[in-house]
């Protein structure tokens, strides 16, 4: 009983072995995990920003006072650019057609004049809203600018000498968690680490899988004592310590110098999960594996795959900007429990005792998808 | 160039993209499939954003102020915390992502005349959420502090006109042009023709040569009297007319699924959308002459087309918030070209009096394309 059990394993060994050195006989994959890991994860984190910064601005100014003059300069940088100063309304129009400015401030004649009359006056914001991210976004920031503006102009009003703590209003008191100052890479660098943890533990297994397909040696291992586990599970295996330790070299060696991501909670409990991921997803990839005959096709359906997994899962976008009904269907997805985890862990610090549920679901889930594909998978052996 | 041999090519094309299940389902299932797994997934709409309240004054004035929050539509009210520690517990667990702190006193010192910091967590892991989450309470804070003033003003003897010139002596009057009501989901609805019609020719016509190259039929091409350009065209052709499909489908998916308004010229619009779906198919043909392998061709067709066009053509990451260089590398890509054109057709109700300077670089980005294509592509092959 223990001698079969041991030569089960000597076997499981000997395969996981071979998958290793086939790995490291292939200097292009090696140079295509090496980028993913390095290069690509510092670019996506250092380029993609989705926050309004330098937004080209021209100001349409019929006042030409020192109030009004007072107002325009508060719209700069970072988030607005001012690229100067308009003279006639069409000219405006003209130029947010044609995209060239982002918005257009216009102060109204006689501004500052009413504004010491003590009459209400408006000031008008034209923002070119075609598209939504930038148009919510100049709106907010402009909001926020003229917010101050008019507090200060409405103490004016009000008398010398009066304190803002002195007349019944709410003070904002905003308290960011975990990414105090919103800096932007720390959250993009661990979406695309997940990004790439999911599209290599979905192509990796597969391509091994279906190479054995193309070059016709999956007919030499079906000859040989090996059960049809005993060749895929190594398989799973060698690419899985391959993830896990490029998912590791990228957080140490990348992630953290480069952007100096605190990583506040248990390291251990952020490789578990990882590898658990990693074997849910590639029980998928298995999956894919079975369905096709050369690695071209593996590619593509993994293409065909990773779009709806990152973005419904929230990996790219807040779930909170998502339909109702999708936003109850993530609980299927592993990768949704798999980011509430690893941002969990990383960025929140927290523990077993929190992501108890999201680990639950992940192994759930996993399983499910491990044995689905690997049943997938073995049925083409008979 | 005979056409007989044009047409006999393209009638081949035709029956191996029908035949073959995973060539079938990626010219007539993924484009649309992606264009709606995309538009209800890439949305940047944030709302119902779940939060708690913990609430150390209770009474009659807090809970009016946490009434605000409960009739908007952009929070969804999780429930009352006995304490701060439990709304630390919340966020951890991500069940709420904003908690609101009512300070003891609230009622008494704003009653009294004096200002009230109210503390509100907002969980910063999306820091694109924590903006807007920010400026959500700020709207609504201001809100409430405009009508606090307002009575506070009023029983100091000010008529209701006065106190309100008092406190609001500037008016900033938002006019968001082109989509009113700011809808991701419109510029989304629209952009993703874009991306649809950026990654999916390419991806055709690239598999479609590579594959040949791979399975050794090219060397029937070679071997017959077929030439290089009419290869091609037998070639392309095809994908180029299913893409001029997609363009009324996604059309129509647009406007009748995401609601996305089309405002300008359609003739226009198919025009300058034909120029660049033979831009793109010109891109596959390019890609076809660098891989050897399906597998490669995807993975460039990935790298050159499908990437470019979600990071650098302006649809999720403005490109005027680039820095110079990534700008420059933006410029080169059609898709940020064809982007303008597209949101300026659908929602600005542009036509080519504005954008022909964008059409006429298609145009040029076609010819270039084309031409390295045809010239790069050999019938024998050099060793």
């Amino acid at each position: 009983m223990i001698g079969a059990g041991l030569r089960w394993l000597d076997r499981l060994i000997a395969m996981t072995g071979k998958e290793f050195k086939q790995l490291f006989r292939d200097p292009i994959l090696l140079a295509v995990l090496f980028y993913f890991f390095s290069a690509d994860i510092y670019l996506a984190a250092n380029g993609i920003h989705m926050d309004l910064r330098q937004a080209p601005l021209m100001v349409l100014d019929r006042d030409q006072s020192a109030t009004s003059r007072e107002l325009i300069q508060r719209f700069r940088m970072p988030y607005f650019d001012l690229r100067g100063e308009l003279f006639d309304a069409h000219q405006a129009q003209a130029l947010l057609d044609r995209g060239a400015v982002l918005a257009v401030l216009s102060i109204p004649p006689r501004f500052q004049r009413d504004l010491q009359a003590g009459l209400s006056v408006s000031v008008q914001f034209r923002v070119d809203a075609s598209n939504a991210i930038l148009g919510t976004l100049a709106i907010s920031y402009a909001e926020e600018i003229l917010a101050r503006f008019r507090q200060e102009q409405a103490l004016d009003r009000l008398g010398a000498g009066i304190q803002l703590q002195a007349v019944p209003r709410i003070e904002d008191r905003h308290r960011v968690y975990y990414n105090p100052n919103q800096n932007n890479p720390w959250f993009m660098s661990i979406s695309e680490l997940l990004t790439i943890t999911t599209m290599l533990s979905l192509m990796l297994p597969a391509a091994a899988a279906v190479r054995e397909k193309e070059r016709g040696t999956i007919e030499q291992l079906i000859v040989t004592p090996l059960s049809p586990l005993q060749i895929l599970l190594p398989k799973i295996l060698s690419m899985g310590v391959v993830i896990v330790s490029g998912v590791a070299a990228s957080l140490f060696l990348v992630i953290k110098p480069a952007f100096q991501l605190p990583i506040r909670g248990s390291l251990a409990l952020f490789f578990l999960v990882t590898a658990l991921y990693v074997f849910a997803t590639a029980g998928l990839g298995l999956f894919i594996a079975s369905l096709s005959r050369t690695f071209g096709q593996v590619v593509m359906l993994v293409i065909l795959l990773m779009m709806p997994l990152l973005l419904l899962s929230g990996a790219w976008t807040p779930p909170e900007a998502m339909p109702e009904f999708l936003r109850r269907a993530m609980i299927f997805s592993p990768l949704a429990h798999y980011i509430e985890l690893a941002y969990g862990i990383l960025l929140k610090g927290a523990g077993l005792a929190v992501l108890w549920d999201s680990l639950l679901g992940l192994i759930l889930l996993g399983s499910l998808l491990f044995s689905f594909g690997l049943w997938h998978f073995r049925r083409q052996f008979d | 160039m005979r056409f007989s041999r044009v047409r006999a090519l393209i009638y081949k094309e035709w029956r191996e993209i029908l035949r073959d299940r995973l060539y079938r389902l990626m010219t007539f299932g993924v484009p649309v499939l992606t264009f709606i797994v995309l538009g209800y997934g890439v949305s940047m709409d944030v709302e119902r954003i779940p939060f708690a309240v913990l609430d150390e004054d209770q009474s009659a004035l807090s809970r009016e102020y946490l009434h605000r929050f409960l009739d908007s539509r952009y929070f969804d009210f999780q429930g009352i915390a006995p304490d701060a520690r439990t709304l630390d517990a919340l966020l951890a667990d991500s069940r709420i992502r904003f908690a609101l702190i009512i300070p003891p006193r609230f009622q008494r010192d704003l009653l009294a005349g004096r200002s009230v910091a109210v503390q509100s967590l907002i969980d910063g892991i999306f820091p694109y959420r924590a903006q807007v989450n920010k400026g959500y309470v700020s709207a609504i804070n201001a809100h409430f502090s405009t009508w606090l003033l307002e009575n506070y003003l009023m029983e100091r003897g000010f008529s209701q006109e006065a106190a309100r010139r008092t406190i609001q002596p500037v008016r900033l009057e938002t006019r968001a042009l082109y989509n009113q009501a700011v809808r991701s989901r419109w510029s989304m609805g629209s952009g993703l023709i874009m991306l649809v019609l950026m990654f999916s020719p390419p991806f055709l016509t690239a598999l479609g040569i590579v594959r040949e190259k791979e399975q050794g039929s090219i060397y029937n091409i070679y071997a017959s009297p077929v030439s290089a350009g009419e290869f091609l065209l037998g070639k392309l052709l095809p994908y180029v007319f299913l893409s001029c499909i997609n363009v009324f489908l996604l059309w129509i998916l647009a406007t009748g699924l995401f609601g996305a308004p089309f405002k300008g010229d359609p003739v226009f619009f198919l025009g300058a959308s034909l120029l660049f779906i033979i831009c793109t198919t010109g891109i596959g043909l390019l890609i076809s002459l660098l891989a050897r392998t399906q597998a490669a061709a995807a993975i460039l067709a990935m790298v050159l087309t499908f990437i470019p066009a979600i990071l650098y053509s302006g649809l999720l990451v403005p490109v005027e918030s680039m820095d110079a260089a990534t700008r420059f590398q933006a410029q080169l890509f059609p898709a940020f070209y064809y982007l303008q054109i597209v949101w300026g057709t659908f929602l600005k109700g542009l036509g080519g009096s504005v954008l022909w300077d964008k059409v006429l670089i298609l145009g040029f980005y076609a010819l270039i394309v084309w031409l390295i294509g045809l010239y790069s592509f050999h019938k024998r092959p050099k060793r």
